[in-house]
């Protein structure tokens, strides 16, 4: 079957017919002013060329009357030019004087005029056949005079014009029709490839994919995108899989903990101070249970991308001073120097908040896992691809091969997990990061780790060209 | 309005969070008046004069910073402390700690929401500003911002200064960590590390070490209290 149930109610054919449509009415039009417009002129030519004839023998008949007229007709009989021509003149009482058919049509008026004679005013037995085209006209002494000639051949003309412009037209309308059906059979195909898969991952999960013909067409980048949609879907559902397990993990050994301490309140008899210590001591397990589930809140909340309405123009040099200026005593404490170069403006556009949280946790990791070399580098630079801010330390750094784990949630180093911390700290950090459109960059600063945020040349509300030259920001700042 | 000093509205309508938050403010010693619904809340707001009023952020039928945005129209400035189980610190959130309310995430430490409760009582009785403030022998002149004890001068980073002035500002009470975050830093975030006691520590050091008797005490579970012996 030409077309199945999809195709014929597919948007694209319906689209396609009412161009056609559209396209016919204008072909149409077009055509039909070609044919009328050549027809007519060819008419014209035609009644022109009459109209001459009849002059001409006017003339005759003024300059040698009747024997003159008839002369001249008689010439004209014998030219074979003429052939197609058709004369008549009659006298007063109608009867044949000269010409090539031998009466009068009853149907013409005692008058003068034109006439297109069609075969019913014509009798039978006449050498010429209508259709004719004549004019006719009475002489001063009452003769009547017919001339014109044959219009067949401009008839047959007209006649093949217009089977010539119908077929066109048709052929016209045929072509466009295949055209509008072969185009919606593909779209429709191809969406129905996309259905198919849309069906088959409703039915049995995240694991299929669109196929891709390689055509690189629009229908090719379509499917694309909806496969790395699929795939960053994929990615998400596992990450929260993950992360329930995490929690149900975590949180199993506080609960569990306090679980067996409230028994032991129930089951034995304590005396008020080993009561007191045991609820303080359920309270701070508790409150470290909040404190997790509010980091992965607020994660999820970033990474949920609903934290942009409060993004301002920001200097991240300014930040950074801030944070480093509240750890100063903590990496005093820990006998850690805290190197920063962060002297220009560097201008960021994004959530002051967030900011200042991330990077804390970077300054805070930096310090406590910074090693026997106690010493952080914290800096911050524009450079050509836009602000980045590095965090180095010289401690024992983190494994290439455990660098893309960290940053998920309740990942941690094996040689850390003793200390105190919950493993979210670096997941903040990279949904922040990555509400901020920046990269991060973990390299090796041998030794030791060295952290990079590289965020993107600030645009939107801040337009901004690096100037080469001054090797600083032009900052152009439009609000309306 | 002595009368009123210390007299607080509850709105909230979980009748059990509501009792307890009834029974830690009067253990405080403060006067509690309970609405259980937003209506009855807005209109005692309207009718009595009180000192602070604690506001459950998802009511039925109204949200708390709606009760208050009310108020402020009809020119009722008591400050107010929004508790809610919402984590997520917005825009309305934002203009209203810009606007002296404060806000609490539940569940909460019942002595960080009283803490809360007593600066946000204290601002509202401290109309008139003191330019210079006197605990114990130490004295914090907040225009020159200088601090002295025993009438030498403390070195102090700007920093250090707003947070010694923070915690004379609400001086006998518990300041909480957050808190201190909020105004010293302007920062909106709970802190997960011990950041916010090292820093405190250093400024206790600036002011204490070879003193007579010390001013920043740490309390257990909440923060830094900054007061002078009895």
């Amino acid at each position: 079957m030409l077309l199945n149930k999809t195709v014929r109610s597919s948007s694209t054919l319906k689209l396609a017919f009412i161009y056609v449509i559209a396209f016919c009415a204008a072909i149409f039009g077009l055509l039909g002013f070609v044919y009328w417009s050549t027809v007519t002129y060819l008419y014209e030519i035609s009644d022109r060329a009459i109209s001459a004839e009849g002059t001409l023998l006017t003339r005759a008949y003024e300059a040698g009357g009747r024997g003159g007229l008839v002369a001249l007709i008689n010439r004209r009989l014998t030219d074979g030019y003429f052939g197609d021509w058709v004369y008549l003149l009659v006298d007063r009482s109608f009867d044949y004087v000269a010409g090539n058919v031998k009466s009068w049509p009853a149907s013409l008026p005692d008058r003068e005029g034109w006439r297109t004679l069609a075969p019913t005013d014509w009798q039978s037995g006449e050498a010429k056949r209508p259709p004719l085209r004549v004019t006719y006209q009475v002489l001063p002494d009452g003769h009547h005079m017919l001339v014109g000639r044959d219009i067949k051949d401009l008839d047959r003309f007209g006649e093949n014009v217009t089977i010539g412009l119908a077929s066109a037209a048709v052929l016209f309308l045929i072509l466009a029709a295949a055209a509008g059906i072969s185009t919606s059979r593909r779209s429709v195909a191809r969406i129905e490839a996309i259905n198919a898969t849309s069906q088959k991952i409703m039915r049995s999960g995240l694991g299929e994919r669109i196929p891709l013909r390689g055509t690189g067409d629009e229908w090719d980048g379509l499917a694309e995108n909806l496969n790395s949609m699929l795939d960053r879907i994929g990615e998400l559902v596992e990450t929260n899989r993950q992360v329930s397990d995490n929690v149900a993990h975590d949180l199993r050994t506080p609960l569990t903990r306090m679980r067996g301490r409230l028994e032991r309140a129930c089951n034995q008899q304590l005396d008020l101070s080993h009561y007191r210590s045991l609820v303080n001591d359920t309270i701070s397990d508790l409150d470290e249970i909040l404190t997790t589930f509010s980091s992965l809140l607020r994660i999820s909340q970033i990474e949920a991308r609903d934290r942009t309405a409060a993004f301002r123009d920001s200097d991240l040099s300014v930040i950074v001073r801030e944070v480093v200026e509240l750890f100063e005593p903590t990496a005093e404490e820990m006998s850690v120097r805290l190197q920063l170069s962060a002297g220009e403006t560097v201008s960021v556009v994004g959530d002051r908040d967030l900011l200042f949280d991330a990077i804390s946790n970077l300054v805070d990791n930096a310090i406590k896992h910074g090693g026997d070399h106690r010493e952080v580098r914290i800096a911050v630079a524009r450079c050509a691809d836009g602000p980045v801010l590095s965090i180095s330390d010289r401690g024992p750094g983190i494994p290439v091969e455990e660098r893309n784990h960290v940053m998920r949630r309740f990942y941690r180093l094996e040689r850390s997990r003793k200390r105190p911390g919950n493993g979210l700290g670096l997941s903040l950090v990279a949904a922040v990061a990555n509400l901020h459109n920046a990269r991060i960059v973990m390299a090796d600063n041998s030794p030791g780790l060295r952290i990079e945020l590289h965020f993107p040349i600030p645009q939107g509300a801040v337009s901004s060209i690096f100037d080469q030259e001054q090797r600083s920001w032009v900052i152009g700042v439009h609000r309306s | 309005m002595l009368g009123s000093a210390r007299h607080v509205l509850v709105i909230e309508d979980d009748a059990e969070t509501a009792d307890q938050l009834v029974d830690c403010l009067k253990s405080s010693g403060y006067e509690v008046d309970l609405s259980l619904d937003g209506e009855d809340g807005l209109r005692r707001a309207l009718a009595a004069d009180y000192v602070v009023m604690t506001v459950d952020r998802m009511l039925p039928h109204i949200d708390g910073i709606e009760i208050i945005r009310r108020l402020r129209e009809a020119g009722i400035v008591t400050p107010a402390l929004i508790l809610s189980a919402l984590g997520e610190v917005d825009d309305r959130v934002r203009g209203l700690r810009a606007g002296g309310d404060d806000y609490l995430v539940k569940p909460f430490a019942f002595r960080e929401m009283l803490a809360r409760v007593d600066a946000l009582a204290r601002r509202s009785r401290t109309m008139v500003k003191e330019t210079i403030l006197r605990i114990g022998d130490l004295e914090v002149d907040l225009l020159a911002r200088i601090a002295r004890r025993r009438g030498r001068e403390i070195e102090l980073l700007p920093r250090e200064f707003r947070l010694l002035a923070y915690l004379a500002r609400n001086a006998g009470q518990a300041v909480s960590r957050t808190m201190l975050l909020q105004h010293v830093w302007d920062l909106h975030f709970d802190p997960t590390t011990n950041v916010i006691d090292v820093y405190v520590g250093r400024v206790r050091r600036k002011i204490d070490s070879g003193q007579d008797y010390p001013l920043i005490h740490t309390i257990r579970g909440i923060g830094f209290c900054l007061r002078a012996p009895e």
